[in-house]
C-alpha cells in the first residue's frame, strides 16, 4: 500500500521527467525561431551591404543567425516555464481538469487527504498519459525562414556588387590641385630684385614675392582650386597697385599738363601720344629715340619739351609725374653723350665699316632706334677687333684730329677729355679691350629705372595671368598683350601671348603692333576717294574708356553673394542671398549658372 | 486504509449519493437537469437558491420533490403582500388552560422558517419588512423572536421563487439580500420531449412520490465534504482575476463591462464562486477544482450580482451576456503558458 510520501516522491518524479522534456522543446522551439529571425535579417542586412558596395562584410552576415540563435536562448532561459505554469500546460495538453497544478500546489502538505488524493490522482494521471499528446511542437513555419535567409545570404554574398554611382561633382573650385612649378609666378618672384622707386616699395615688393613663393610651395604640396586662385589675383592685384597710376585722379591734371607741353612740339609728338597712354615704357624708347638723334636741334627741343612737361606736371601737382620727367631728362642727356661717342667712334672708323654697318649708322642718325644702336655698337665691335694696331693707331690720331678741329668749334656733347680717353686707349691693348667692352655695353638697350620697373611690373602682372591659365577654368579676360615688337625687323607685328593650349583659352593680342608688314589677303583696298569718317577717340587720352572695366572688382574666385557684405558685390540684400539657388533654374544648369555669377 | 483512500471512499459516496437524490427528483421531475444541478451544488456548498421562472414550469414541484427526497423538515410559505414578518418566524402566544382562560403564559409558535428545506413562493410579492425577516435567517442560520434568539435546524437550505412576468404589485428584493443567494436558476420552458413526458407523468390517477434517500447526516457530510475540495491557487486567481475585472473601474475589464454595468461582483461573489465550482467538482467526482468549473458556475452565481447601468439597460445588455463575454476574454492561464498551449495544438 502506498504511503502518501512515497506518492508525493512518485508525482514528483514524474513531473520533473515531463517537465524537462516540455523546457527542453520549447526551448529547442525558441532556439530555432531565433535563428530563423536572426538569418532572415541576416538576408536583409547581406543585401543592404550589397547595395552598399561592402563586399567583404556580406558574408558575416550569417553571423546574425548566430546572434538569433543566442538572443532566443537568453529570451527563453529568462522566459522559461516555473513548475506551477508547467503544471498548467499539462493540464491543459491531458486535460486533466488542474489535477497536475493541484497537485503542485499542494507541496508538501499531502497530508490533506483531498490534496493526497490529488497527487495521487495527477501521479497517475503523468504515468499514464500519452507524452505525444503533451510534446511542445518544435517546427514552426517561421522556421522555414532559417534556409530560405542563410540561401539568401549565401546568394547575396556571391553575386557581383552594383556598380558605384558616379560622383556628384565637387563644388566649382572645390578640387584640389597639385602643381610641381606653375609657370608664372617666377615672374612675381622676380619683383624682390626690382629697383623699387622707395624703401616702402621696397618692402610691398619683398612681401609680393614671399606671397608667390609661400603659394609656389603649396601648390606643390596640393591646396583647393578656388584658394589659389584667390590667392593668385591677390597677387595680381597687389602687383597692379604698385604700378604708377599717372591717369589717377592725383596725376590726371598733371599728365595732361606734360602731355600737352610735349605735343606743342613735333620732335616730341610721339613721346606725347605715349606718355598719354600711361605707356612708361614706350614713353621711355621715344625719348630715347630722340636722344640717339643725329640732329642737335631735334635733340635740343626735345630737352626743353621735357623740361616743359616737367615744370608742368610739378605745377599741377603731379610729383610722380615730374619725378620721371626729371629723371628721363638726366636720362637723355646721358643718351646724347653715348651716341655722339658711337657716331664720332663710327666716323674715325669710316674706311673699316661695312655696308651694313654704314647703313646702320644712317638709320641711328636718323631714327635713333635702340634697335638700330644695337647694330651698330655691334658693327663697331667686330670692326674694331679685325682693326691691326697700325690701324688703331691711326684711329687714335683721326680721333685726337676730330678733337682738335672740335675744339673751339660748335658744341659737342662728348668732351675733350672723353676722347682724350677713348684715344688713349685705343693705344694700348688694355685700351682696346675695355673699349670692346664698352661696345657691348653700348649695344644693351638702356631704359630709365621708371621704365625698367613698369617693365618688371608688367612682367610680374603677365606671370600672374599666366599662373591663372595655368589653373585652369578661368574665363579669358581681355587684357593689353605682352608681346614685344617681333623679331622681323618692323616687318611684322609683335606677337600675341600664347594661349592657354590646355584649356583652350586664346592669349591676349599685341599692343605693339607697329608692324609693317603687307596684311596680304586680309585687308581689302577702300574703293572710295577719301575716308568717310574717322574715329578719333582722343577725348581724355589716356583714361579708361567709358563703360569698360579694365581694373578687377576686390572680389576672389569662389566668393558669392551668399555671403552678406562681403565680397565683390558689396552688401549683399537678404533677398538676394542664394538668389541663384533659390531661382528657377533647372538644377542642370545651376552649376553654370553659379560659375557665371561668381566674380 | 490510508487518508488518500478514505476520501476516495467519501468521494465515491457523494457520488453515488448525487447520484440516488437525481434519481429520486428525475423520478418525479421530468427533464430540467441543469436546475436540478444547480439546485444540488447550492444544497451542497451550503447555500441558497433563488429560482426564477414563469408560473408553471415546476419550481415548487422540484423543491418539494427535493424535500422529500432528503429526509428533511419541509415548509412552505407563500408570500403575500400581508404577510408579516411573524407569519415567517413565528410568534409567542398566550396559553389558555382546559377552561379558555388565560394562564398568564406565553408559549413560541414557530412560524414556517423553522423548517429544513424552506420554499419561499414568490418571495417578491411580500413586503421589504417580511423579506428581510427571511433574508435575516438566510444568512444568520438563526432567528430572533421577541428578544430571544432560537437557531435553525442544520442543514438549513432555503430556495425562494419569482415570477419575472406580472410585476405589478411586487417589491423586487434589493440588491444587498440578492447577495445572499449563493445561485440564480432560471428556470426553462421544456422542450417538446420533456413536455409530453410531463403530460403522460401527470394527467393519470398516479402521481409519482419521491422516496428519501439522503438523510440529514447523508446532507451534513456532504457539505464537509465539499469544503475538503482542494483548489490549486491558479484557479483561485482565475476566480479572483474574473470576479475582479466585472468591476467598470478595473484596468482590465472589457469594454461591455464598462458599458454596461454600474456595480460588479465583489468577494461574496467570488467566495460563492469557489463554493459553488467545489460542489460541481464534488459532484463530478473530483477532489479539485478545474477552470472550466469555475466558468460552469459563473452565471447562475454572479447574475444576480451586478446591477446593470443606464447605457446597459438601454442598450439590452445583460448580466449573462457580461458574465459569457468574462468567461470568454478572461485568460485562464499565465501568456507564456497559453502561447506554449496554443503553439502545441
Amino acid at each position: 500500500m502506498p504511503t502518501p510520501d512515497s506518492e508525493l516522491q512518485r508525482f514528483d518524479r514524474e513531473f520533473r521527467s515531463w517537465a524537462r522534456r516540455v523546457r527542453a522543446r520549447l526551448t529547442l522551439g525558441r532556439l530555432l525561431t531565433g535563428i530563423a529571425v536572426g538569418l532572415a535579417v541576416g538576408a536583409v542586412v547581406a543585401l543592404l551591404l550589397w547595395w552598399q558596395r561592402q563586399g567583404t562584410l556580406r558574408p558575416f552576415a550569417l553571423g546574425a543567425g548566430l546572434v538569433g540563435g543566442i538572443g532566443a536562448w537568453i529570451w527563453s532561459w529568462r522566459r522559461r516555464l516555473s513548475d506551477s505554469d508547467v503544471a498548467l500546460y499539462l493540464d491543459a495538453r491531458l486535460e486533466s481538469k488542474e489535477v497536475i497544478a493541484t497537485a503542485k500546489d499542494a507541496g508538501g502538505e499531502s497530508t490533506d487527504p483531498a490534496r493526497a488524493f490529488v497527487v495521487t490522482a495527477a501521479a497517475d494521471t503523468l504515468t499514464k498519459g500519452d507524452p505525444k499528446r503533451a510534446r511542445p511542437k518544435i517546427l514552426a513555419w517561421v522556421h522555414t525562414l532559417a534556409p530560405i535567409g542563410a540561401a539568401a545570404v549565401i546568394y547575396v554574398s556571391w553575386i557581383p556588387l552594383p556598380k558605384a554611382p558616379a560622383a556628384p561633382p565637387p563644388p566649382p573650385g572645390s578640387t584640389l590641385v597639385q602643381i610641381a612649378n606653375l609657370q608664372g609666378l617666377d615672374k612675381i618672384e622676380q619683383l624682390e630684385k626690382l629697383d623699387a622707386r622707395d624703401a616702402e616699395q621696397r618692402e610691398r615688393l619683398k612681401q609680393i614675392a614671399e606671397e608667390a613663393r609661400k603659394l609656389r610651395e603649396q601648390l606643390n604640396r596640393g591646396m583647393e582650386k578656388r584658394e589659389a586662385q584667390a590667392k593668385i589675383a591677390k597677387l595680381r592685384d597687389d602687383v597692379a597697385a604698385e604700378r604708377l597710376k599717372l591717369g589717377d585722379q592725383k596725376n590726371r591734371a598733371g599728365l595732361e599738363a606734360a602731355v600737352g607741353k610735349l605735343a606743342q612740339k613735333q620732335t616730341t609728338k610721339d613721346a606725347a601720344k605715349a606718355l598719354g597712354d600711361g605707356d612708361l615704357v614706350e614713353f621711355d624708347r621715344k625719348m630715347q629715340e630722340l636722344a640717339n638723334k643725329a640732329e642737335a636741334a631735334d635733340r635740343q627741343a626735345a630737352k626743353e619739351a621735357l623740361k616743359e612737361a616737367e615744370k608742368a606736371a610739378r605745377e599741377k601737382g603731379a610729383k610722380e609725374l615730374a619725378q620721371a620727367l626729371e629723371e628721363q631728362q638726366k636720362l637723355f642727356e646721358q643718351r646724347e653723350s653715348k651716341a655722339e661717342a658711337l657716331r664720332e667712334l663710327a666716323k674715325g672708323m669710316k674706311g673699316k665699316l661695312s655696308e651694313e654697318a654704314l647703313k646702320d649708322l644712317e638709320e641711328f642718325g636718323q631714327s635713333g632706334s635702340p634697335e638700330a644702336q644695337k647694330r651698330l655698337a655691334e658693327s663697331l665691335e667686330k670692326a674694331l677687333e679685325g682693326m691691326s694696331e697700325e690701324e688703331r693707331k691711326r684711329l687714335a690720331e683721326r680721333l685726337q684730329k676730330q678733337l682738335e678741329q672740335k675744339e673751339g668749334g660748335g658744341a659737342n656733347p662728348m668732351t675733350k677729355e672723353q676722347i682724350e680717353e677713348l684715344a688713349k686707349r685705343l693705344a694700348t691693348p688694355e685700351g682696346q679691350k675695355q673699349l670692346e667692352e664698352q661696345m657691348k655695353e653700348l649695344a644693351k638697350p638702356d631704359a630709365s629705372k621708371e621704365g625698367q620697373r613698369e617693365q618688371g611690373l608688367g612682367d610680374a602682372e603677365r606671370g600672374g595671368a599666366e599662373a591663372e591659365r595655368g589653373l585652369g577654368g578661368m574665363a579669358p579676360v581681355p587684357m593689353e598683350g605682352n608681346g614685344s615688337p617681333g623679331p622681323g625687323k618692323d616687318k611684322e607685328g609683335g606677337k600675341g601671348q600664347s594661349g592657354d593650349a590646355e584649356n583652350g583659352t586664346a592669349g591676349p593680342g599685341s599692343h605693339h603692333d607697329k608692324g609693317r608688314g603687307d596684311h596680304k589677303g586680309e585687308t581689302k583696298k577702300l574703293d572710295d576717294k577719301g575716308m568717310r569718317a574717322k574715329a578719333t577717340a582722343k577725348i581724355n587720352p589716356g583714361a579708361p574708356m567709358q563703360g569698360s572695366t579694365l581694373g578687377r572688382a576686390p572680389a576672389r574666385a569662389g566668393e558669392t553673394a551668399n555671403q552678406a557684405g562681403t565680397g565683390a558685390l558689396g552688401q549683399a540684400g537678404p533677398a538676394e542671398l542664394g538668389g541663384v539657388e533659390g531661382s528657377e533654374v533647372p538644377e542642370e544648369y545651376r552649376e553654370q549658372v553659379g560659375r557665371y555669377f561668381q566674380p | 486504509m490510508t487518508d488518500s483512500q478514505s476520501f476516495e471512499a467519501r468521494l465515491a459516496q457523494a457520488k453515488s449519493a448525487s447520484s440516488r437524490l437525481r434519481e429520486a427528483i428525475g423520478s418525479v421531475i421530468v427533464g430540467q437537469n441543469a436546475v436540478v444541478d444547480q439546485v444540488l451544488w447550492s444544497l451542497i456548498a451550503g447555500g441558497h437558491v433563488l429560482l426564477e421562472g414563469a408560473p408553471g414550469l415546476g419550481k415548487t414541484l422540484l423543491v418539494r420533490t427535493l424535500a422529500s427526497a432528503l429526509e428533511l423538515k419541509f415548509s412552505r410559505i407563500q408570500f403575500t403582500p400581508d404577510l408579516m414578518p411573524s407569519d415567517v418566524t413565528g410568534t409567542n402566544v398566550l396559553v389558555m388552560d382546559a377552561t379558555g382562560g388565560a394562564t398568564g403564559r406565553f408559549e413560541l409558535h414557530r412560524g414556517p422558517i423553522f423548517g429544513q428545506v424552506i420554499l419561499a413562493d414568490e418571495i417578491n410579492r411580500a413586503t421589504p419588512k417580511t423579506q428581510s425577516a427571511l433574508l435575516e435567517a438566510m444568512q444568520e442560520h438563526a432567528v430572533t423572536i421577541a428578544g430571544t434568539r432560537h437557531v435553525l435546524d442544520q442543514p438549513f437550505f432555503v430556495l425562494a421563487t419569482e415570477n419575472p412576468i406580472e410585476m405589478e404589485g411586487t417589491y423586487p428584493l434589493p440588491e444587498a439580500q440578492l447577495d445572499r443567494f449563493l445561485l440564480k436558476v432560471l428556470v426553462p420552458n421544456p422542450s417538446e420531449d420533456e413536455m409530453t413526458a410531463i403530460l403522460a407523468r401527470t394527467t393519470g390517477h398516479e402521481v409519482a412520490a419521491p422516496t428519501a434517500v439522503l438523510r440529514r447526516e447523508d446532507v451534513l457530510a456532504l457539505r464537509s465534504l465539499c469544503r475538503d475540495i482542494a483548489v490549486a491557487e491558479p484557479v483561485l486567481r482565475y476566480a479572483a482575476r474574473f470576479v475582479a475585472q466585472s468591476v467598470p473601474e478595473s484596468r482590465d475589464a472589457p469594454e461591455v463591462v464598462r458599458r454596461g454595468l454600474r456595480y460588479g461582483a465583489g468577494v461574496r461573489g467570488a467566495q460563492s464562486l469557489v463554493l459553488a465550482a467545489k460542489a460541481l467538482a464534488l459532484l463530478e467526482g473530483r477532489a479539485q477544482v478545474a477552470f472550466t468549473d469555475i466558468q460552469r458556475v459563473a452565471l447562475p452565481v454572479l447574475r444576480h450580482r451586478m446591477i446593470r447601468s443606464f447605457e446597459g439597460e438601454a442598450d439590452g445588455i445583460t448580466t449573462d451576456r457580461v458574465i459569457e463575454e468574462l468567461v470568454a476574454s478572461v485568460p485562464t492561464r499565465p501568456g507564456a503558458v497559453e502561447a506554449a498551449v496554443q503553439g502545441s495544438r
